[in-house]
């Protein structure tokens, strides 16, 4: 008997070694799944500062409301539950938990975002029947001046499957959240940060019973921009003031750094912060303004008058005119046997070059295109900007087109014809610019010839304080002749100053220098054929710098079915009273109200279309 | 009546080896049940209820030592008739907790007679055949002993109580064995066992006890239903190791993966905590006190006394290793305590009052 129990003990013995030594490995890893859940701690993004340390982009936690599966015994009980005490749909919860059934089940699928204190009230009162539910506090990337620089700063989103082959995003994970445009796409790697991750025991039930193992989050760098948050804010507000849609660039002649950057009609993107649904991304995709377009990087136009800076240069660089080189104007004049109108019906007279850009003279113009012919306007445009890519800091940049006879033969007419010389000489054409393009143009002429980077970041703070970053190297630089930069200034200065086009962003006191211009929409012949279907209204251009003596701050405003480029300077004009004024200490600048209050001019079939249109100012 | 040189013979070391059991099971107990939230957390009220048990028990164990075992037994009837009652008022009148009826509410305590079934059977028994000069030899003494000890079975099986009716059986096969119960007798029972076990299977067995045996057999149909015990008593084991993952650290007892942990699976919270390590101390002290008390039997200056510590160290042994078994996940699943060990106060007052017999029959060797 006693053998018997002996032996009974003896199997004991050898089971609780097999159990216990020989497969110990297995089952302990089999009670590590049993307790221990990892929860993600995603990273809270780096916020981003003005140039004088104003916040910009900040953080906010929000609550979202998330499923783990395999906690979940009855995933469709759950659902149906959870919809109908918080409201959700619940066939778009379904949706969701079946669209990313593959991912492992411990990995939490985000049901609600950004859950009202209401639905978690209700959540938590019926959490008993909601095994597998939990909340999870996320920190959700927040806009406080809402659509404020919404194309500058861009918004975050859920990183899908192909973004994540993306550079820019290395080291996210689907589901994670990542820039999709502008600075936070630009910068995603610095301000992303790593996500930590949390070990955390649970019962039998599901409930976290404490914390095995924290890896912190690491937050995302806080990043310093050159915009300057009033000018940035005085620039919009110009805009809305007057009533156009548009975009701006302001920028630092000395150094490239951008002072403020938009474009109009923007989007809100703290409604992308929280997910955005399916209704007001469609309104966005499919508003007729595009106000998911970024005008100033993407928005390509006849760059009008405003290209006669260019051409101006190229002459005075390439010596086939001095400043003192005059033409008579006598309302138009016959180049390679085809009539060419000036804007003045009655001529401007003899005038010299100052006198030319401060009149905008096509005739003066059409005279030095003829005399550089194509190649070496294309040269000079191109090393003033247009037609290149900036090279700023933010994603998705379009190139402008300034024609060449090396371009005309990759087209469909190869030879390039000198009587398309006649029309580039004025803007007109094939010539194409973005609004950053120009900007850079009059940074160029500004500066006297060096074409600095435009770039948003200014500096980056680690956690030990702010490190400058170095600014990019320019895109070029051609030194020009100091008579060339005289001239220019001086008679961009009487744009604004005597008796041009662009009195309406004089400021006494700061030597405004501009010009104006007119993107053509179409022709005269096509504006009549269109008429009444399409707005073919033109839009307006005023480029600009100040001082004009020693210029600190350069740029564009574009103002979209503006149809007069002067109208555009007011909003010039008050961005830079901000400027100035905030630089002395002096209290920033209002805007007067306007009378009779901002109607915008609607596209009616009765409209008459403008019928300058083939004759620029 | 206590002679004081009896003193000398009581059976010290296998009193120790029933009190270190007894403490490592209030040791798991403590651990299992300890009320984490809200912090810093206390004991649970079964820690000390078992201690109270444990005292009460130890009563009763010095109360069944010093009566001579040979007085007792020949009131085993009046005891017996006793028990028959309690389990009859238990069927009418008892207090039902998770679906069965086993227990009678005292006040504050709930008293399990079932559990004091194994003493009183095993008294009963060493009575009828110590008298019976001719030990067991004729089918009428058999059947005499299988209507003593089937009638509590059945009564208790009716409560239901499987598990604890079950273990009646081996200590009335481990008195008649004794007796001179031949191995035939055995072979031919397990025989008709064997026959009756397709109707037993159809109509005897309720729902919930078939599937545990369906569920033993392959604990992986349905993991989170009721192979689920089985899985996690493995699992609970398997990650304990060689040393285990320390006291109050097991995650499989502390987190309730593992279901009574405190009760039927202690053994496997002692596994997973202590390690294997902590497993072949245990198994050596219930080693140490069978095969004692077995020697205790030996030595019995009489038959009764034999046949009584015979009785119930078989009952002791057979819940032992069953228990045991069932704790590695490999037995079925089955409401079945680890005597000294687990957590109920029935079961610890009546196994120590057991143990106050055994030492009595072996502290009374000499007497006459």
């Amino acid at each position: 008997m006693q053998l018997v129990i002996a032996g009974f003990f003896a199997l004991l013995v050898v089971a609780f070694w097999v159990f216990q030594v020989a497969q110990h490995q297995k089952f302990a890893e089999i009670a590590e799944n049993n307790h221990q859940r990892r929860l993600p701690m995603p990273a809270p993004r780096g916020v981003l500062f003005d140039r004088d340390g104003k916040v910009l982009v900040e953080n906010q936690n929000t609550i979202n409301i998330a499923l783990v599966r395999e906690q979940s015994g009855n995933i469709d009980r759950t659902l149906r539950v959870l919809a109908a005490a918080t409201g959700a749909d619940e066939a778009k919860l379904r949706e969701t938990v079946s669209r990313r059934r593959r991912e492992p089940s411990y990995r939490p699928i985000v049901l609600i975002e950004n859950a009202s204190s209401p639905q978690l009230a209700a959540f938590k009162a019926r959490r008993l029947e909601l095994p597998g539910i939990i909340e999870q506090p996320l920190p959700a990337r927040q806009y406080p001046s809402n659509d404020l620089g919404a194309h500058l700063f861009g918004y975050v989103s859920e990183a899908s499957e192909t973004d994540l082959t993306r550079p820019e995003y290395a080291g996210a994970e689907a589901g994670s959240m990542v820039g999709k445009a502008g600075i936070e796409q630009a910068y995603n790697k610095l301000l992303m940060g790593t996500d930590g991750d949390r070990l955390v025991v649970v019962n039998s039930r599901g409930r976290e019973m404490s914390i095995a193992h924290e890896t912190p989050p690491e937050e995302g760098q806080r990043v310093q921009l050159t915009i300057d948050a009033d000018v940035q804010r005085a620039t919009e507000e110009g805009f809305r003031h007057f009533g156009y849609n548009g975009a701006a660039v302001l920028l630092d002649p000395r150094n490239g750094e951008v002072l403020a950057f938009t474009s109009l009609p923007a989007y809100n993107p703290n409604q992308f912060a929280g997910g955005i649904d399916a209704s007001s991304w469609n309104e966005l995709m499919e508003n007729p303004l595009k106000p998911l377009q970024n005008r100033a990087l993407q928005g390509r136009y006849s760059p009008g008058s405003t290209f006669k800076i260019a051409v101006a240069v190229a002459a005075l660089e390439e010596g086939v005119a001095t400043p003192d080189f005059r033409v008579f104007c006598p309302g138009g004049a016959t180049f390679y046997n085809r009539y060419f109108q000036c804007h003045l019906k009655g001529g401007h007279g003899s005038v010299d070059m100052r006198h030319a850009i401060e009149k905008s003279c096509n005739v003066y113009f059409y005279t030095l295109g003829k005399m550089l012919e194509v190649d070496r306007i294309h040269k000079w445009a191109s090393l003033l900007g247009l037609g290149e890519k900036s090279g700023i800091d933010l994603p998705n940049e379009l190139k402008g087109l300034v024609p060449s006879t090396e371009w005309k033969k990759t087209t469909r007419e190869p030879k390039w014809y000198p009587g398309e010389t006649i029309s580039v000489s004025i803007g007109q054409g094939q010539v194409s610019v973005t609004p950053i393009s120009l900007a850079t143009m009059m940074m160029t002429v500004a500066n006297g010839g060096t074409r600095y980077t435009p770039h948003v970041l200014k500096a980056v703070d680690k956690g030990k304080g702010w490190e400058p970053v170095a600014p990019p190297p320019p895109q070029s630089t051609a030194r020009m002749k100091q008579s060339t930069i005289d001239t220019l200034h001086e008679g961009l200065w009487m744009v604004v100053n005597a008796a041009g086009t662009g009195g309406r962003g004089k400021i006494v006191g700061y030597n405004v220098a501009g010009k104006t211009g007119t993107a053509q929409m179409i022709s005269l012949t096509g504006a009549k054929i269109a008429k009444g279907k399409i707005d073919v209204r033109d839009h307006g251009w005023f480029v600009f710098f100040a001082p004009h003596d020693k210029p600190e701050i350069a740029g564009v405003i574009f103002a979209e079915r503006s149809e007069h480029g002067y109208l555009g300077a007011p909003i010039a004009k008050y961005a830079m009273e901000t400027y100035f004024a905030k630089k002395e200490g002096r209290p920033l600048p209002t805007l007067p109200p306007l009378a009779p209050p901002p109607a915008r001019v609607v596209a009616t079939a009765t409209q008459p279309v403008a019928t300058t249109a083939q004759v620029r100012q | 009546m206590f002679e004081r040189r009896l003193f000398f013979h009581v059976d010290w070391l296998l009193l120790a080896a029933i009190l270190a059991l007894m403490s490592i099971g209030v040791a798991m107990i403590y651990s299992t049940t300890y009320i984490q939230i809200p912090e810093p957390g206390r004991p649970g009220s079964q820690f000390y209820t078992q201690i109270y048990a444990i005292g009460l028990g130890l009563i009763a164990m010095v109360v069944f030592l010093l009566i001579d075992y040979r007085k007792l037994a020949e009131s085993s009837l009046f005891l017996y008739g006793g028990l028959l009652l309690l389990l009859i008022y238990v069927l009418f009148r008892g207090s039902t907790q998770f679906n069965a009826t086993r227990w009678i509410a005292i006040g504050p305590f709930n008293l399990q007679p079932s559990e004091f079934g194994r003493v009183t059977i095993a008294l009963m028994l060493a009575m009828f055949f110590g008298e019976n000069r001719r030990g067991a030899r004729n089918i009428g003494d058999l059947a005499m002993a299988g209507i003593f000890a089937g009638v509590p079975i059945l009564l208790i099986a009716r409560q239901p109580d499987l598990g604890t009716a079950v273990t009646l059986i081996p200590v009335a096969f481990g008195i008649a064995y004794l007796a001179g119960l031949r191995m035939k007798f055995i072979g031919i029972l397990a025989l008709c066992a064997l026959v009756l076990a397709w109707p037993a299977w159809h109509f005897a067995l309720k729902d919930y006890q078939r599937t545990r045996i369906v569920t033993f057999i392959n604990p992986d149909l349905d993991p989170q239903g009721d192979g689920y015990q089985q899985r996690q008593a493995r699992i609970t084991v398997g990650s304990g190791g060689l040393s285990g993952k320390g006291f109050m650290n097991g995650t499989q007892g502390q987190y309730k993966f593992l279901p009574v942990a405190h009760n039927d699976f202690i053994f496997s919270v002692l596994a997973e905590e202590k390690g294997f390590l902590g497993v072949l101390v245990a198994l050596g002290l219930y080693l140490f006190v069978i095969l004692r008390s077995i020697e205790a039997a030996r030595l019995s200056k009489d038959r009764i006394g034999a046949y009584l510590v015979g009785g119930i160290i078989s009952g002791f042994a057979f819940q032992v290793i069953y228990n045991i078994t069932m704790s590695a996940g490999l037995a079925p699943v089955k409401g079945l305590t680890l005597p000294l060990m687990s957590y109920g106060g029935s079961s610890i007052i009546a196994t120590l009052a057991g143990f106050g017999l055994i030492l009595n029959v072996r502290m009374r060797r000499f007497t006459n």
